[in-house]
């Protein structure tokens, strides 16, 4: 099965391979952290089943064959009342000259009725669970961040016992999402269903979240745009029209997606910030066992930097910092009342802002469901492993000598060979 | 047969790949489509007994054997032995170095840890020659 093919396909995946420019150089192969990818007739192939959507793939291809799949502008048609919400991480793709304000204008006059900033979320998020999470202690320790969605689907395949840590809040453009469509209908009267919410995203795995939702029924946001394919007009659009929007950020905010700043508004002692996802493997291995005793918060980035990082960015995740830090110095910092506190309580509390549904356990990497029939599939793959390099060339198709015999065994490759036993075994032959 | 068989090296202070037996050890028994609760408690009690190992012996080994209906870990390292075993099973009791607790290991609850993990827990030393621990978990 081809990744990406239908939107009401369960598998949908953001992150598809653009076949005729794939020349089957395995680079893919190797990043990624789920073994999701093999190469078949030469060509690169995503295994929906096991794909997290963290866009390793997009990052490290030579070729530019690996792309995401996001909405495009046209979708606007659709809507009587579109509002824009992007990322926050946006605000770092411009040079420290360009303010928030001309960025937001710029893109409000692409085609939207309003701008909705992701600080209302951040904001909301920080509070709850500040003031009511930690307070109550009812989710286990140390409580998992739930923003991050290509790290909730790692959680889901390779730590699944860590599933109760998270914590059941949604994520910052989820809650202004939903806060801005009751509010416009509100204001115009309008069908809910004619309001349009559209997210500027810097991230893959959120693209496919919106269509594939975890932990609620079904998203408020109705399309999400590639941050990299509409930067150029938005860049078109700067200084052009009248400055009518005026940001409502504080400095909080902005740092909320870079790393460590999620950590940082909540204000707890003992934590850990990680980024890049293989390193987040690593200190979820030592949660999983125990190793971290007494702390209290682990915020996991899927990519380097934090969302800055993400793949439909622009900017180097390193200079955008250095541009949100810039624009961050002219803001404020977060001024909330306790209504305002409370009020946000009430919204978790109702359900309005929380994970409702259940994240379920995914046990794809298990060989069978009958634990005897695993066993003598675990003996046959030892078996083959007997035969093989173990040089984890990937010249086969599979990333690893391992993975190669466990496609075996599972029956999913009849074809490929080994070409280095293959090689050897050509030498040890006498003429 | 229904049983399966590894077995992995654990050498006198190679902190660099401490941890790996354990990791391994996780990795199989979740491709065997183990509860994920099981296999939480066998890698705290693995990795406990891999870095006893790293940290006390003189070098060992850790087996793990799978049947359909329980899981068995043996940990087997050479010297120096457990001079008394009780005291040893007391929670905080540790004959750590300052420099191993530096570290942050030693703190005295290792053995204890891995019992409480285990269904069966079983510790058998010689002093001057090794010690087994055998822990066993029901699936």
């Amino acid at each position: 099965m081809k990744a990406g093919e239908g939107v009401d396909n369960k598998y949908f995946h953001s992150v598809v391979l653009q076949e005729d420019q794939c020349i089957g150089c395995t680079s893919c192969l190797k990043v990624c952290p789920t073994e999701a990818i093999r190469l078949r007739d030469g060509k690169a192939r995503i295994i929906g089943e096991k794909c997290i959507d963290c866009g390793e793939c997009i990052r490290i291809c030579p070729n530019h064959a690996k792309n995401a799949v996001t909405d495009k502008l046209s979708m606007l048609q659709n809507f009587k009342y579109k509002i824009a919400i992007p990322s926050l991480v946006l605000y770092g793709q411009f040079s420290g000259k360009v303010g928030i304000n001309a960025m937001l204008n710029a893109l409000k006059n692409i085609g939207f009725d309003e701008i909705y900033e992701a600080t209302m979320g951040t904001e909301i998020i920080t509070q709850v669970i500040r003031e009511k999470i930690l307070k109550e202690g009812s989710i286990e320790k140390p409580l998992i961040n739930s923003s991050c969605p290509a790290i909730l689907r790692l959680i889901q395949i390779r730590f699944p016992d860590l599933l109760p840590n998270v914590i059941d809040i949604e994520t910052p453009i989820e809650i202004t999402a939903r806060i801005a469509k009751q509010e416009a209908a509100k204001k115009t009267g309008l069908n809910i269903s004619d309001i349009g919410v559209i997210f500027i995203s810097p991230c893959t795995a959120r693209v496919t979240s919106i269509r594939n939702p975890l932990g609620i029924q079904k998203s408020y946001i109705d399309g999400a745009i590639s941050m990299k394919e509409i930067y150029g007009t938005i860049v078109r659009n700067l200084n052009v029209f009248p400055e009518e929007y005026t940001t409502t950020s504080n400095r909080e905010a902005l740092e909320w997606s870079i790393t460590g700043g999620q950590s940082k508004a909540i204000g707890v002692d003992n934590y850990i910030a990680v980024d890049g996802i293989n390193e987040v493997i690593k200190v979820l291995d030592e949660i999983e066992t125990g190793r971290l005793e007494g702390l209290e918060f682990f915020e996991g980035m899927c990519c380097a930097g934090g969302c800055i990082g993400g793949p439909l960015t622009i900017e180097n995740p390193y200079i955008a910092k250095t541009n949100m830090r810039a624009l961050a110095k002219g803001l404020p910092c977060a001024d909330i009342s306790e209504e305002r506190i409370k009020e946000y309580i009430r919204l978790y509390e109702e359900g309005f802002i929380r994970l409702t549904e259940p994240i379920e356990p995914r046990a794809i990497m298990k060989l069978d469901k009958d634990i005897s029939i695993s066993m003598k599939k675990m003996e046959m793959i030892k078996e083959i492993l007997k035969y093989l390099p173990g040089l984890d060339c990937g010249v086969c198709g599979a990333p690893t000598c391992r993975a190669f015999a466990e496609d075996i065994v599972k029956g999913e490759n009849q074809k490929s060979i080994c070409i280095v036993k293959t090689m050897e075994n050509f030498k040890k032959k006498k003429i | 047969m229904d049983l399966i068989q590894y077995n992995f090296d654990v050498q006198k202070d190679d902190f660099d790949r401490a941890g790996e037996a354990s990791s391994n050890i996780k990795k199989i028994l979740r491709q065997l489509g183990i509860d994920a609760a099981i296999i939480r408690r066998i890698a705290i009690a693995t990795y406990e007994a891999e870095i006893n190992i790293v940290i006390h012996s003189f070098g060992g080994e850790i087996d793990l054997e799978v049947d359909p209906s329980s899981i068995k870990i043996i940990a087997k390292d050479k010297g120096p032995g457990i001079p008394n075993i009780d005291l040893a099973m007391q929670e905080g009791y540790s004959t750590a170095s300052d420099k191993v607790r530096e570290m942050g290991f030693g703190a005295g609850m290792g053995l204890p840890n891995m019992k409480k993990c285990s269904d069966e827990f079983n510790v058998k030393s010689e002093v001057g020659k090794g010690t087994t621990i055998t822990m066993i978990m029901y699936i």
